[in-house]
């Protein structure tokens, strides 16, 4: 079965005075229709750039994309930036992290949420109207009449969220790119969006990309996850197969390092130390090994590539846990 | 300054050197070995460009427009630089404390900001200039020296509402940055946060625009000249535009050449003042 | 939910930090008030961490600020070790602020971004004029060494060439310099990702123990605070809800919003699914807050009695106290 978004080999490089900048390196990744995917990494590691290039949403004249994107039977890369702003919303759309910024301040809510809709399907105003305040409802935002002649400033965070979940999926996009959504709310409302999320998937049937980094987020929200370190994947299973064998010692350091609610009060928190190789300088051997515990002299020398566990479960590294090698004493 | 001319553009690149020229024509005009700029030579009247002796021409009274053009670039250049100088220091003073303290001074300062703002400038210099530099007695013409310092004296009335808007707004946009609060939390004097912190944030802002304001002030040093009440008698570009204006037909260079020093020079000004401030936001970008 | 209720104060020789009565109040256009802190009492002991927790806009932040008077709050008393800061008149303030330090939320924009890290620590001795210019350079490469960075590599840059982790420590590193007894910190992890904020928060206990501060830490999020805090205050819309210590709070909430609060957390375990958001909607407006109880318009168990009269803080197990006519314990 086909997937619905299929990305091979892709690479995104900034040129810069200063050098060439790798920030996305042969990054291959499938998206099968109907399923949530989780793409964890640290800032630095490429997660958003990658995301942003996929959707072909990446623009400037230093910027240099490779690779193939496959969506939904088109080849993205090859066409013209016009035939793929026309797959969005109706093929693919995204949330960004920042309300805020991503919403128009100066226009009110209705005329924002509306605009998509005149646009890709062609609704006249009274259709779009009664669709904008369907969609309000359907992202449970009380009062949706009231709401569609509100500014975005009015707003609190998480009505703001809404409001910009509700304009992606206007128009019923098959894959939604959710980038960092709820970094910037509070505890108890990105469990209200995350929720909200899950159930506008399985509802309209889109395919979820949750991209953040914060893996305690994926853990109930996704099927798949792919961990990227450094421009590139590191690991990358089902959920739960990846918390239950993590395989990769950076998964296993970001799992330990997350304040556990459950945890003892108190204790000293286990961390990395240093961080992200400089994307213009990047080491020789395994981006993480000057970081990681169980380090051997290959690890240095030669760049690991991803090997498949067996089960779908791939990994970058030479010693994974688990392996008898390199195992810390 | 070498580093500079490497790096920027062509067009920044011959602004910058146009601007070198006519400083140094400013700083060194009158001792160059130029004819007398008020010397009428009655044997050359109205000659066009290029004649021996008088390279870019006379005009009707006989003056030489290459020794009026450098002389004068001088007074003209005096006048904008300490008009922008003084409105700058009172606008951007006035305006960066009234931004940091808000309440009734800001409302004050404010309201009196956009009233002068309302009136169009050279209307205000205008008028400040003939009130100021009307002498009581009819018959007793105002000394060049006079005029001019009056001159200044409006111009810069003009110029500091314009740059204390842009002070005022900059240092909103830095006041409530936490930086400011961790400052007062270390036990900082209000006077040494606005000296420390703000002032050195907001200068960008206003020398950027700074620049500009010269070019609008030797325009409107022009002007001012062309409607009579600027420095008519002396030597500036805008007298020498003011003398030709009512019988250019006969010696047009005489009108011309001022105007495109003036375009230059302003265009120039506009440029330094653009690439001022694109360096600001480039800045202002990582932050 | 909490008035004024006094019980939970210790009243002993050990408290540093006393705070009664406060009340901050702004005001918005069109005549109305945002009550942000609405007349709350509490107290620190010395070398305690006193976590305050709650939503954005239960006046946490605002609190912060007023117990260093930055503005001053409308009412109440702050008393630090024995001084009514309140009452100070401007000097004698400003040289009590020495003893009280802040560290703010985002790392970027508390640092002055046209100085060098080297002006950014020197800044408060300079203010204070403490110490020679041999013994300040001393005093600053020990600060860098501290809060682990390089003194050679970074002094001579500025912040905006830094992360967000490393302008934290830059942050701390600042507000140690004048020695304070007491560090407020408000959110200083929540601008990090998950993997730095560890490294911070041990960093900050680290300081702590070091320097044998009293530290009162400001989160929205239970799960950072648990590491850190002796004392959790939960707040609400500008009143407390909950004060006890991390065992209790955590295994037993008495406070239906904490029990909320602490199953917001995401839990980064597959296995443990769960199918509803805990607490639903948003929290009212600071500028009419509800009758009674603040939180009953979201509690499970709110009745007449919650609307009617306002509860006031009482001990319901030894060092947990409350403020609920229905507390859960």
């Amino acid at each position: 079965m086909s997937a619905l978004m299929s990305i091979k080999d892709l690479v995104v490089r900034f040129e810069t005075p200063r050098g060439s900048l790798e920030a996305v390196r042969k990054v291959s990744l499938e998206i099968p229709f109907g399923t949530s995917i989780g793409i964890v990494g640290e800032s630095g590691s490429g997660k958003t750039v990658m995301s942003r290039a996929a959707m072909g949403l990446l623009s400037g004249s230093n910027v240099r994309r490779e690779g193939s994107v496959h969506f939904d039977g088109k080849e993205l890369t090859a066409m013209s930036p016009k035939d793929v702003r026309n797959e969005f919303g109706t093929g693919m759309a995204m949330i960004f992290q920042d309300p805020m910024t991503a919403l128009n301040p100066v226009r009110r809510v209705g005329s924002q949420i509306a605009e998509g809709l005149r646009v890709r399907l062609g609704m006249d105003k009274k259709a779009a109207r009664a669709r904008s305040i369907e969609l309000l409802s359907l992202v449970r935002i009380p009062d949706p009449e009231s709401m569609l002649r509100k500014f975005p400033y009015q707003l609190s965070g998480g009505m703001r969220q809404r409001v910009m979940i509700a304009i992606a999926v206007a128009c019923n996009p098959k894959l939604l790119f959710a980038d960092e959504p709820t970094t910037a709310l509070d505890v108890t409302v990105q469990s209200q969006i995350l929720q909200l999320l899950s159930e506008l998937r399985r509802d309209l049937q889109m395919s979820l990309v949750l991209v953040t980094h914060d893996l305690g987020v994926v853990a109930n929200n996704t099927d798949f996850v792919a961990v990227m370190y450094a421009g590139e994947i590191v690991e990358q299973a089902t959920t739960t197969e990846l918390f239950a064998n993590v395989k990769m010692p950076y998964t296993e350091a970001l799992l330990k390092s997350i304040p556990n609610i459950e945890m003892k009060g108190g204790t000293r928190l286990p961390v990395i130390e240093g961080r992200l190789p400089n994307p213009t300088d990047r080491p020789a051997g395994c981006g993480f090994a000057a970081r990681c515990s169980y380090v051997q002299a290959k690890c240095t020398a030669e760049h690991p590539p991803l090997v498949d566990a067996g089960d779908g479960h791939l990994y970058r590294c030479w010693y994974p846990l688990g392996h008898t090698i390199g195992r810390k004493q | 300054m070498v580093k500079f001319f490497r790096q920027v553009d062509w067009f920044t690149r011959i602004s910058a050197g146009w601007l070198l020229v006519v400083a140094f024509c400013a700083i060194f005009g009158r001792f160059l070995p130029l004819v007398d700029p008020l010397f009428s030579d009655f044997d050359a009247l109205y000659v066009g460009l290029f004649t021996p002796g008088h390279w870019l021409g006379t005009d009707t009274n006989g003056y030489d427009v290459l020794a009026n053009l450098v002389v004068g670039a001088q007074t003209s250049i005096m006048i904008a630089l300490i008009s922008v100088g003084f409105g700058g220091l009172i606008g951007a003073s006035l305006g960066v404390i009234s931004a940091y303290r808000r309440g009734r001074f800001d409302y004050v300062v404010n309201t009196i900001f956009n009233i002068f703002l309302s009136i169009p400038n050279l209307v205000l210099g205008l008028a400040l200039v003939a009130v100021l530099a009307t002498s009581s007695d009819p018959s007793m013409p105002v000394s060049v020296g006079r005029r001019i310092t009056v001159i200044i004296i409006s111009l810069t009335v003009v110029i500091v509402p314009i740059l204390g808007r842009i002070a005022r707004g900059a240092t909103l946009t830095w006041v409530n940055r936490e930086f400011v609060v961790a400052a007062r939390s270390m036990g900082m004097k209000d006077k040494d946060i606005i000296l420390r912190h703000i002032v050195p944030n907001v200068l960008p802002a206003v020398y950027a625009v700074g620049f500009l304001a010269i070019g609008v002030v030797i325009v409107a040093e022009g002007a001012l000249s062309l409607l009579g009440v600027g420095v008519i008698d002396g030597v500036s570009w805008g007298a020498m535009i003011a003398r030709v204006a009512g019988d250019y037909e006969f010696a047009p260079h005489s009108l011309y050449v001022p105007v495109i020093a003036l375009a230059f020079t302003v265009i120039s000004c506009n440029q330094i003042g653009d690439y001022l401030r694109s360096r600001l936001d480039r800045r202002e970008g990582k932050i | 939910m909490a008035g004024s209720g006094s019980a939970h104060l210790r009243n002993n020789d050990e408290v540093v930090l006393d705070v009664r009565d406060l009340v901050v109040e702004f005001k918005v256009g069109g005549g109305r008030v945002v009550n942000a802190v609405s007349k709350i009492s509490f107290d620190v002991c010395r070398g305690e961490t006193l976590a305050i927790v709650g939503e954005s806009g239960c006046g946490k932040t605002t609190l912060g600020k007023a117990i260093l008077q930055l503005p001053p709050p409308n009412s109440g008393d702050v008393i630090f070790e024995g001084t009514n800061l309140t009452k100070l008149p401007k000097e004698q303030l400003r040289s009590a602020r020495t003893a009280m330090q802040m560290v703010f939320q985002d790392p970027i924009s508390s640092l002055d971004p046209r100085m060098t890290v080297h002006d950014l620590i020197e800044e408060p001795l300079w203010i204070w004029e403490r110490g020679t210019e041999s013994e300040r350079q001393t005093k600053i490469r020990e600060l860098l060494n501290n809060v682990g960075l390089e003194p050679d590599l970074v002094m001579n840059r500025r912040s905006y060439e830094f992360s967000g982790g490393q302008c934290q420590r830059i942050s701390i590193a600042r507000s140690l310099a004048l020695e304070p007894r007491m560090l407020i910190c408000d959110e200083p992890v929540s601008a990090l990702d998950v993997s730095i904020q560890a490294q911070i928060l041990n960093l900050l206990q680290d300081m702590k123990d070091r320097y044998g501060l009293t530290m009162v830490f400001i989160s929205h999020d239970l799960a950072v605070v648990k590491a850190v805090s002796n004392r959790i205050m939960v707040m609400y819309l500008g009143k407390i809800c909950e004060v006890g210590s991390p065992e209790s709070i955590y295994s037993k909430p008495a406070h239906h919003y904490t029990s909320a609060l602490i199953n917001s957390v995401p839990i980064p375990d597959p296995t443990r699914k769960r199918t509803t958001a805990p607490l639903q909607g948003e929290p009212p407006s600071p500028v009419a807050p509800p009758s009674g109880c603040r939180f009953r318009t979201r509690c499970p168990a709110a009745t007449e009695k919650c609307a009617a009269e306002e509860p006031q803080l009482r001990e319901v197990t030894p060092g947990q106290f409350v403020a609920c006519h229905h507390p859960r314990v």
